[in-house]
């Protein structure tokens, strides 16, 4: 079978599209509001969990003399991976000029915003002493204490203000000018914010000239950045000298990890928003297709990076690093382990499958194994480490207690209630920037013009034999 | 002689273009494609070639901005380690450049975003006072072109505009 | 004054871990503990738990792996298909190893553990926020952490017992051998204040003073007269990462550190145990 069909129907109309974008912000419906509850449902069970935790001590999850961090650390590199695509995806395919990124990178932002201020709390939960939290930061104290800029828990303060910060301004930046659109069709309360953070923009052309560079001048600071910080996070681990964790491909291994994580969230979301919002005519199954693909690719990625690192371990042999492995694979963690290959390395090939991958639900369905297989990644990497470093007499296993389990399922409704909150007061898919994909796809693509210009084959005698 | 305050309004791009092209090389007498400010609902780099050749200086900004931010993050960073006195920690320096080069990167990085930003917010002149007329028709799908005229070239103009098929010519007097 | 300090510190920056990195140290303490004449008797646990205000946790917690015994005795089967398997056990009381490269101390965030001039590696409980970094990156597994709260419900008449010299740790906060150092830095003030040298075996920490074997002996490392130096030097162990310079010219020497290989520079040598085939 042969598809070919285009990212996007060239002839939509523009109001249309602001029509249908702004509608997508008014009435909430009743599953709206069931959404919201359950996510406070979900918060309120961490903030129960945080409030028990605070007051009795970390003992309460488990945690023991190997096992110092757990799933608290695991959830927070899968936060933090989960913040990579939106970003990262983005700003790269601007910078390529791939424009099927229009109509899906304003969620996709939206997504690696929240995801961080998600991870952010991670880091908070799991200190015994959270009330000192910021000394890690280096403000000036008349002491003359200062934060140990060797560790790698002070990189993450300072990357992962700097990614918070950064990426936040980018989704603001490319927001602007919806929001000055948002602005001349609302009313009330809203019409004082939009007013606000609209900035005054009118679209001159001065305007213009400046956003652009500046959006492709914070593009290109974000990709680094993005890059710089998963290898923070994963430097968490390879700056240690725990076999299973001192592992020189961590870095690459973990950005991998968190552009596959984060896809995978983008489909979920992808479907999500097309159902609810009726979101068809933008987030058109030819744009899944490419994102399907593209998920695809960095999983065998992934898939690459970790054989090569239970290669090198093999062929490495060095004694420590051996057994770490030889226990993950078949210690009393198998399960996850095995779990972990078949959701990261197996699950994926359903994209590489064209009718799957036009069909909605299933793509639900795989993209959510694909990120418990992501989950369970984050988990394997920090906990067996612990159960089996090198001293004989303190290998142990352990698994969460409840507390932890309460905390890291009220992230998920904290996550999910930020993104509610998003999609009913900013706009979820990018109104100008559709029709700027629009605009150039009928000037440069439409059909007079390639007969014009003599650009396709078939144009020059022969007759079209496809269908579109 | 009193000044006007024009703005019109465009459905067909081309025709807006063409308009434009017609300014620029002086068919009314007085205006300058200068003086021209375009509205348009998207970014598309064809106003670039109608309007000439605008400059953008952001990316000074963000250049200097980053410099800012590596230079500070060294100076920043060796500072505070070596007044730290607390801090010997065995077979390791006391500045330790690796590690240091890992902070100078983010805080290059977080200067550089937060110079372009407001560099952006200057430079474009957002939050400002703009002029006084105003459609919501430019963020849905048509564009404006907006010039600030002498009475004497207004009619002119406007013919120039009829010509080019403009779907609306608004004007104000302008104190 | 801090620019002063950049270009003071500067130069303290060339020197690697065998020199001493940028330490002008006044003492290295160290011990050496001869598994030959251990009998895991424990003793050396107790008074570490008496010394140092350690928390006992209850059998509960301890099945949870989390109790805090910073001198464990640490118990091993030689072989169980042995004749008489009870007679292979071994034992190796490990605490924390001072090591003079300490991968604890670069990843604490807040610079809560450091190195100090005698060569100790030290825990500043005040400074700790509890990210327990050190602990996941301490080969020995020596770190450990209070997981509850145990100064405001200490034993009854346990609490007349309490050192008054350390302080009690609050929940939240890493905690580990110290040498007891209360006792290292009382002698040290008696010296100063004597005006004389601190003399060998006038600092006995809690554990080598109660073990009835005399297993454990404790010393200045950099006093040549010290008779753990000479233990040391008797067994060719030295500090820094000697092994893979010139390996010790008399193999059948007993003396070694644990996980020499991971080149941490412990300050405790282990003589290795003989036994006879059974």
């Amino acid at each position: 079978m042969h598809v070919n069909e285009k990212d996007i129907n060239e002839q939509i109309r523009w109001a249309q599209i602001n029509a249908d974008v702004l509608r997508s912000m008014e009435n909430p419906r009743p599953a709206y509001w069931v959404a919201v509850a359950v996510c406070i449902a979900m918060v309120s069970c961490a903030v129960l969990a945080e409030i028990y935790q605070y007051n009795t001590g970390l003992g309460v999850t488990n945690l023991n003399n190997p096992h110092m961090w757990d799933m608290y650390i695991a959830t927070f590199v899968f936060w933090i991976g989960m913040s990579h695509s939106g970003t990262l995806l983005s700003a790269i395919l601007h910078i390529i000029h791939a424009d099927w990124r229009k109509p899906i990178y304003r969620f996709a932002e939206a997504m690696t915003t929240f995801s961080l201020m998600t991870a952010g709390f991670f880091p908070m939960i799991h200190l015994g002493r959270i009330w000192n939290l910021y000394w890690v930061l280096p403000y000036v104290s008349d002491r003359g204490v200062w934060p140990n800029f060797r560790s790698p828990l002070a990189w993450d303060a300072f990357a992962i203000s700097t990614y918070l910060s950064a990426s936040a301004v980018f989704l603001f930046i490319g927001m602007i000018p919806d929001l000055a659109i948002c602005r001349d069709n609302a009313k009330g309360w809203r019409k004082t914010l939009y007013t606000t953070l609209s900035l005054g923009w009118r679209g001159d052309d001065r305007q213009w000239r400046n956003f652009r560079k500046t959006y492709m001048l914070l593009a290109c600071f974000l990709i680094p950045l993005a890059v710089s910080v998963h290898s923070i996070v994963s430097a968490d681990f390879a700056m240690s000298i725990m076999p299973g964790w001192h592992v020189t491909t961590f870095p690459p291994y973990f950005v991998a990890g968190a552009l596959y994580s984060g896809c995978a969230a983008i489909i979920t979301l992808f479907v999500i928003l097309r159902y609810f919002f009726r979101f068809e005519e933008y987030m058109t199954t030819a744009i899944m297709e490419k994102t399907c693909k593209l998920t695809f690719a960095i999983a065998m990625v992934w898939t690459y990076l970790n054989l090569i690192e239970f290669a090198s371990t093999w062929y490495g042999h060095n004694i420590y690093d051996k057994e770490v492995l030889i226990y993950k694979a078949t210690g009393p963690y198998a399960w996850i382990f095995w779990t972990m290959i078949f959701c990261g390395s197996v699950a994926p090939f359903a994209l590489a499958i064209q009718k799957w991958r036009r069909h909605m639900p299933t793509m639900f369905v795989v993209s959510l194994l694909l990120n418990l297989g992501m989950y369970f990644e984050r988990w394997m990497i920090v906990a067996p480490t612990l159960s089996m470093a090198y001293e004989p007499h303190q290998f142990y296993m352990m698994y969460g207690s409840i507390v932890q389990w309460a905390i890291v399922f009220g992230s998920f409704g904290w996550f999910g209630l930020l993104f509610l909150i998003f999609v009913k007061i900013f706009p979820s898919v990018s109104m100008y920037e559709v029709k700027e994909m629009v605009f150039h796809r009928r000037r440069h693509l439409d059909h007079e013009t390639a007969v014009k210009f003599g650009r396709r084959a078939r144009d020059a005698g022969t007759p079209a034999t496809d269908t579109h | 002689m009193a000044k006007y305050h024009t703005f019109t309004l465009f459905s067909d791009f081309e025709e807006a273009f063409g308009a434009l092209a017609d300014i620029r090389v002086h068919k009314i007498p007085g205006i300058s494609i200068d003086d021209v400010t375009l509205q348009s609902p998207i970014e598309h780099p064809e106003i670039e070639e109608v309007l000439g050749d605008r400059p953008v200086h952001v990316q000074k900004f963000t250049f200097f901005g980053a410099l800012f931010g590596v230079t500070f993050g060294f100076f920043f960073l060796a500072a505070a380690q070596a007044s730290f006195l607390a801090q010997p920690q065995g077979g390791k320096p006391i500045i330790p450049l690796p590690s240091n080069f890992v902070l100078m990167y983010e805080m290059l990085i977080f200067f550089g975003v937060w110079t372009t930003v407001f560099a952006f917010i200057f430079l474009a002149g957002l939050v400002r006072k703009r002029g006084p007329i105003y459609s919501e028709q430019v963020n849905v799908d048509q564009i404006a072109v907006i010039i600030d005229v002498d009475e004497k070239n207004l009619d002119a103009l406007k013919k120039l505009f009829t010509k080019h098929k403009a779907l609306e010519i608004r004007e104000e007097k302008l104190p | 004054m801090s620019f002063k300090n950049i270009l003071e510190n500067w130069s303290a920056f060339r020197k690697d871990a065998e020199a001493g990195g940028h330490h002008k140290y006044d003492h290295r303490w160290g011990m050496a503990i001869n598994l030959d004449v251990c009998t895991g008797c424990n003793a050396c646990s107790t008074a570490c738990y008496a010394e140092n205000n350690l928390a006992v946790v209850g059998k509960d917690r301890f099945e949870k792996g989390q109790a805090m015994h910073w001198m464990r005795i640490e118990r091993y089967w030689d072989d169980a298909d042995r004749q008489f398997p009870e007679r292979g056990a071994s034992f190796l009381p490990m605490m924390c190893q001072q090591c003079g490269a300490a991968t604890c101390e670069p990843v604490c965030p807040v610079a809560a553990t450091y190195h100090t001039p005698d060569g100790l590696n030290a825990q500043v409980y005040n400074r700790c926020i509890g990210s327990r970094y050190c602990s996941n990156n301490c080969p020995f597994r020596v770190r450990y952490f209070n997981f509850y709260s145990y100064y405001e419900t200490w034993a009854e008449p346990l609490n007349q017992q309490l050192n008054p010299d350390i302080s009690v740790r609050d929940k939240g906060v890493m905690e580990k051998c110290t040498f007891c150092v209360q006792r290292i830095r009382a002698s040290n003030d008696k010296a100063k204040m004597e005006n004389r040298a601190i003399a060998d075996g006038e600092v006995q920490t809690a554990c080598a003073q109660a073990c009835p074997t005399g297993a454990i002996v404790f010393g200045d490392t950099m006093d040549p007269n010290s008779a753990v130096n000479k233990l040391w030097a008797k067994h060719e162990v030295k500090r820094g990462d000697y092994l893979s310079k010139k390996p010790k010219v008399n193999a059948e020497k007993r003396g070694y550190r644990i996980f020499e290989e991971l080149n941490v520079d412990p300050s405790v040598m282990y003589l290795e145990r003989v036994r006879e085939e059974i």
